[in-house]
């Protein structure tokens, strides 16, 4: 009896099996949702991954290349920009760079922009910018004789080049216009028209020292302008109002008790701001002079009203790239020296996930899909 | 046998030797010049082994120490990139088949073995794909990117058949004056 009933149970399980059976399939494509403010990247060396900070999960990827220094989203035109520079036989032949303009539907290149094959080829944010007209993006290069090519990216054409000399980093301001860092410690204002052709170009006076005192070239969009810090913590706001450059008084990150503890910003993405709240992220460590490029240990967050430090989050493992998010709700995005990336509350400043892979270690960036980081 | 014979004629002749040299210092050095120089003899004994530096640089005339293949080493006190010397070339030389870059960055680093600083050009090599090994990342006096001659974060693969990054090498250029 025992036995038959087992039997059974056995014929049971074996028909129950076969009707679970799978069917051949057909391999698809995902279809990517619409962008949303949770979402950011991760631009490595063979791409930029794009992660929802919400689920942690990965989204999709933009395929560049190493030499891309950044992107830059346009979600109106549903447009990403990037450059690319090319040889005709990978490592050498003919060198050839463009501007790649990028369907946010589908993360696929839709169209491509010869521009000159000077273009300054390492990651950095802000080695490309986009303008306010939404038309103009400017490109640095460098030849190493500094210029930056101006491209219409509604027209899809390259408009001309300007030449820059002892200035780098592009920072957008106004409709159609732009700063520069110098050498010489001032900013560099130039005006474009609709054509991208220069209608000004003006000079502040010097107001740092790159001997005694360099601002790091890694500055922050405030809403109300740019935000520069220097090596020794001396925050330095920047403003633009019909073409009048203001620089404000610095006030320090530092109090007395912090420069005696050697507490310094560094990393290779140091600085984020929340535009929403006003409040700006730093990575600092403690070391002496030229450790600029050092990771963080701790998160210290500035109220920039009251230019004032209102908190401060140590960190389990160093990080030297950080990010905020430009949700209501600020949500932390920080690159640690383990290649991890955790996620963080940016207000209430506790941890709320990680993310174990997210890309190719070192190098690259962090960004968020609004026009300016 | 013929080796036994050698060192009994060997020790002879140095027992003569030394007891003639005696009697000779004996007739011309008083008792306190002779504990004089014999004490400065026994101390500079002393410390010879003390400064194995400095006799390598009177006998071979090496001038720096360290491992090229590491980050601290002390050429690269304002490197970032790819040590060459971990890719088949040397600290100032590219490897094989790669092409230094005519235009650079330069550092000012001191040579602990002689206490100087001196001016270092840092030379990327081009041309073939990245060697990505040994990565180095210092920042001893560099400078940001709108400065680019004491800037590491540029490529400067500048002026070569191609721009593609291979590694840097650190070649010195000279001492550095007082500015550095």
């Amino acid at each position: 009896m025992r036995i038959v009933t087992s039997s059974l149970i056995c014929l049971a399980l074996v028909a129950q099996g076969a009707g679970a059976q799978l069917g051949p399939e057909q391999p698809g494509v995902a279809t990517l949702p619409p962008p949303a403010d949770s979402w950011f990247l991760v631009k490595s060396s063979n791409g930029s991954y794009i992660f929802d900070g919400e689920t942690g999960e990965m989204q999709g990827l933009m395929s560049h290349q190493w030499y891309t220094p950044a992107v830059v989203t346009l979600l109106s035109r549903g447009e990403a920009y990037y450059v690319e520079s090319f040889y005709s036989r990978g490592v050498r032949g003919t060198r050839e760079d463009v501007l790649t303009v990028v369907d946010m539907k589908d993360l696929t290149p839709a169209a491509e922009i010869d521009i000159p094959d000077k273009t300054a080829t390492l990651s950095f944010r802000h080695h490309i910018g986009l303008l306010g007209d939404d038309r103009h993006v400017v490109v640095f290069n460098m030849t190493p004789a500094q210029s930056v090519s101006v491209v219409d990216v509604v027209d899809r054409e390259f408009a001309g080049e300007l030449s820059t000399p002892g200035c780098a980093i592009i920072m957008p301001t106004g409709d159609r216009a732009f700063l520069m860092m110098c050498g010489d410690g001032t900013l560099q204002y130039i005006e474009l028209d609709r054509d991208g052709n220069e209608t000004a170009r003006t000079r502040t006076d010097s107001f740092f020292s790159v001997d005694e005192d360099a601002v790091f070239d890694k500055p922050v969009f405030t809403g109300r302008g740019w935000l520069l810090v220097s090596f020794n913590g001396l925050a330095y706001e920047v403003t633009e109002e019909e073409a009048r450059v203001e620089v404000a008084e610095p006030w320090s990150l530092l109090s007395n008790e912090d420069v005696g503890e050697k507490w310094r910003p560094g990393g290779d993405q140091p600085f984020t701001v929340h535009r929403g709240s006003n409040l700006l992220y730093a990575l600092m460590h403690q070391g002496d002079v030229d450790t600029h490029h050092d990771p963080g240990s701790e998160v210290w967050v500035f109220d920039l009203e009251r230019r004032r430090r209102v908190g401060r989050m140590p960190l389990e493992t160093e990080a030297s790239k950080l990010l905020s998010s430009q949700e209501a709700q600020p949500r932390l995005y920080l690159m640690h020296e383990d290649n991890t990336l955790g996620i963080y509350d940016g207000h209430q400043l506790r941890h709320l996930r990680t993310i174990d892979e997210p890309g190719p270690r070192g190098g690259g960036l962090l960004q968020t899909l609004a026009r300016h980081d | 046998m013929k080796l036994t014979a050698l060192f009994e004629q060997t020790l002879r002749t140095l027992d003569r030797a030394i007891g003639s040299g005696s009697r000779q210092l004996a007739r011309s050095a008083s008792r306190r010049n002779l504990l004089t120089r014999v004490g400065t003899l026994l101390t500079g004994a002393a410390v010879l082994p003390l400064l194995p530096v400095a006799r390598a640089l009177a006998a071979d005339q090496v001038d720096e120490l360290g491992d090229p293949q590491s980050c601290d080493y002390w050429r690269y006190c304002a490197l970032g990139g790819s040590l060459c010397s971990c890719c088949g070339g040397t600290y100032n030389s590219c490897p094989p088949g790669s092409e230094p870059s005519p235009i650079t960055w330069v550092g000012t680093c001191r040579n602990p073995v002689d206490g100087r600083d001196y001016l270092i050009s840092y030379n990327d090599c081009c041309g073939k794909s990245l060697c990505d090994r040994c990565w180095c990342h210092n920042t001893e006096r560099e400078r940001p990117v709108y400065f680019p001659s004491k800037s590491s974060a540029v490529l400067w693969c500048f002026g070569t058949e191609s721009r593609a990054y291979h590694c840097t090498i650190g070649v010195v250029l000279g001492e550095a004056g007082p500015q550095g």
